[in-house]
């Protein structure tokens, strides 16, 4: 073995020298811009250790031998089913308005055949833990999201699905986070009312709190009572819905945010650490809850090498995480469950030229699938336009799925850059810098400790900075913005020829229905009962080792609204401070 | 040192919206280049923001709104900082802005629009050209 590698680094000097050399000479340039590998690149490759067979430890093959959806996909074609790729058996992330306008926006989407279960966004006030009639809410009541004030809203939205569809046949995913253990405990109300055993509940609540405070921005409490608040979500799940998962750790909002791909994958890995010790201190076995944690498609860029590369480190990264640091045993509790892996990013979008959008999800799609997942064609092409991808350009997303998938057949083979020398090399490189900024981050006291002191924030804030220098200093290129743009521009309009899926006019109206809806709940609602079970919840509380998940079920079950049951929270534990560095 | 005052720009935050990636890298680069940024941080009732304005003495407040937010708070701004007696405080309206809502920002007293992506460079020099 020795002789072969000693044997191509004379090769390598003698092709330097003589073919390289003269090359670069010619072109006039000191360094080459493109690399080449070569077995010197990894001389101590071990299969076995680094990469193994997909759906065994360390996973950085994948983590299933054979995706289900690729198993099917033959019989989804033929049948002409409507799959709702990535969205793994709810529908596609949307919400807008009033419960009653997405409920009915819900019905019309089945009516068309996409019958996955809800996958709600919120607006901004019930993220943020405010009602529709707070001051903070004006202008934003139903914008990015459907409004939520009270378990009524809940019920609404859900009328959307009985029957066939009824929610021990349909999973839900719920982005929401600092105030997920409310919405927890609606869809246990929900279930409880409609009678059906809450084992039979599937569903995912983003609950991934941590990243809020250095991205995302919608928290509530300061991060130690955040992470209270996680623990009994985690316990509560853990011991009453089986099938539901606990977490979507994102590292994608970061990466969005600016984060470079080594402070996504280490700060990802960093929440992700904190999240399995809240568990672990509440005394739960590591194998009994970690399985139930997923990732919401983490990374993002169009540099697609690496992104593939990104995958395969953050699986086996966390893989090595839970077996050596947690002592999981179970290797299901040692995978990356996500949606999807590689993509581009909502930032890699453009404004300019839109359709040009649709090309970056293409190459995203063929990064997913290189990477051990579905060829997700996302965002589709008009999500810089503003909120709400019209139908045509989610058709054109999915068709682009499909095309990669039935056409290009991109999935016939699992990680087929397992062994490269140059993968493989990138692989070690990106998980050696991640590891590197994790230990720091370890040394601070781990994730809680560097967003209290405001490392984590400061650190994405600069390379988001950075990354617009390169863009503006022409180091990077973006087609359309900073390159090829110019005199020559083509007058376009992007033509949404399929109406809004979003009624402009609803949204307008949306803050005034739902406050008077809001008022309806209130006068109607056993006054007295909330009063009691709001003020039950205060002392649960003050009492660390409480869980609040049963008391916060009292209170929605009668009507409390999202804000009372925050307001008493952040009575308690103060609230979180925006910051300003 | 400067014989000129330099040019003060508030960033801001209004409302709940918490996409930050535009605020930071509009207040890093103005900072850049070479004006004074103050930057509220998130969640900023339209109040507050008119009294940092007026409290910094600032000649610019960039609004940073993604939420869709936008018609709403931004007038709300404009008549807290009108109230507060800063009307000549030149407005900007960063973000994800439709393209039908510029001019609707325009006549509420906004002096310029710019979308996600814009050049700072470019922002800069629209400031400057304006106040100078």
């Amino acid at each position: 073995m020795t002789n072969k590698l000693e044997a191509i680094a004379g090769a390598k000097d003698e092709w330097s020298d003589k073919v390289l050399s003269p090359k670069l000479s010619k072109l006039e340039i000191a360094e080459s811009p493109t690399r080449f590998y070569s077995p010197l690149d990894l001389p101590d490759f071990d299969f076995m250790e680094s990469v193994g067979f997909p759906g065994q430890y360390p996973f950085t093959a994948g983590n299933d031998p054979v995706p289900t959806w690729q198993a099917r996909a033959r019989q989804m074609a033929v049948a002409g089913y409507r799959y709702e790729w990535g969205a793994s058996g709810s529908g596609k992330y949307g919400g807008f308005a009033t419960p009653e306008d997405y409920r009915d926006y819900l019905l019309r989407m089945h009516d068309i055949g996409r019958k996955g279960g809800p996958n709600i966004a919120f607006d901004l006030p019930t993220q943020c833990g405010y009602d529709s009639d707070s001051p903070w809410a004006e202008g934003e009541v139903g914008r990015v999201g459907v409004a939520l004030d009270t378990l009524r809203d809940f019920e609404v939205i859900y009328e959307a699905y009985t029957g066939l569809l009824d929610i021990d046949k349909v999973p839900s995913n719920f982005t929401i986070n600092a105030p997920a253990a409310i919405i927890i405990a609606m869809y246990v109300a929900l279930a409880e009312k409609r009678g059906i055993p809450l084992e039979k509940l599937r569903g995912t609540p983003q609950n991934d709190i941590l990243k809020e405070f250095v991205s995302r921005g919608a928290y509530i409490l300061p991060p130690e009572p955040s992470m209270r608040l996680f623990r009994d979500t985690l316990v509560f799940c853990t011991e009453h819905l089986p099938n539901f998962n606990i977490t979507s750790i994102g590292g994608y909002h970061m990466r969005e945010a600016g984060a470079t791909r080594e402070q996504d994958l280490a700060f990802s890995m960093a929440n992700g650490a904190a999240y399995l010790q809240s568990g672990v201190d509440a005394q739960l076995p590591v194998d009994s809850f970690a399985h139930r944690f997923t990732f919401n498609a983490f990374g993002g860029s169009m540099e697609i090498y690496k992104e593939v590369a990104f995958q395969r480190a953050a699986r086996r990264m966390w893989a090595t995480m839970l077996k050596d640091r947690f002592g999981a045993k179970n290797p299901r509790s040692m995978m990356i469950r996500q949606i999807a892996t590689a993509h581009v990013g909502c930032t890699s979008t453009t404004l300019q030229r839109p359709l040009n959008n649709l090309i970056r999800a293409v190459v995203g799609g063929l990064a997913g699938a290189m990477s051990g997942g579905v060829p997700l064609a996302f965002p589709p092409y008009d999500e810089p336009l503003g909120l709400g991808h019209s139908l045509e350009a989610q058709q054109l997303a999915h068709d682009a799925t499909r095309i990669l998938i039935y056409e290009a057949k991109v999935c016939e083979v699992v990680d087929p850059w397992s062994g490269s020398y140059f993968m493989e090399s990138l692989t070690n490189e990106i998980e050696e810098a991640a590891r590197q900024e994790l230990e720091k981050i370890d040394k601070m006291g781990g994730a809680v400790a560097a967003i209290g002191n405001g490392y984590m924030h400061q650190a994405i804030a600069k390379s988001a900075y950075e990354r617009q220098k390169r863009l503006e200093s022409k180091q990077e290129f973006q087609v359309g913005v900073n390159c090829f743009d110019g005199p020559h521009e083509l007058e376009l309009s992007t033509s949404r020829t399929v109406p809004d899926v979003y009624d402009s006019e609803l949204l307008n109206t949306a803050e005034e229905r739902q406050k008077a809806a809001l008022e309806r709940v209130k006068r109607e609602r056993p006054e007295k009962e909330v009063a009691r079970t709001l003020l039950e919840l205060r002392r649960q509380a003050r009492d660390g080792g409480a869980n609040l998940l049963p008391c916060i079920l009292d209170c929605v079950k009668c009507y409390a609204t999202l804000q009372e049951i925050c307001d008493v929270l952040r009575e308690v534990f103060g609230e979180a401070k925006p910051a300003t560095g | 040192m400067d014989q000129q005052k330099r040019i003060r720009v508030l960033v801001a935050k209004p409302g709940l919206d918490g996409h930050e990636r535009g605020a930071h890298v509009v207040a890093y680069g103005l900072r850049d280049e070479g004006f004074e940024v103050i930057y509220t941080g998130l969640r900023q009732m339209p109040d507050h923001i008119a009294t940092a304005a007026v409290q910094e003495d600032v000649d610019v407040v960039g609004l940073s709104i993604l939420s869709g937010a936008h018609l709403t708070l931004t007038r709300k701004v404009i008549e807290k900082l009108r109230e507060k007696g800063a009307a000549d405080v030149m407005v900007l309206v960063g973000g994800v802005i439709p393209e039908e809502d510029v001019p609707k920002l325009k006549k509420m007293g906004v002096t310029e629009v710019f979308n996600a992506g814009t050049p700072v460079k470019k922002i800069a020099e629209f400031v400057r050209s304006h106040l100078t």
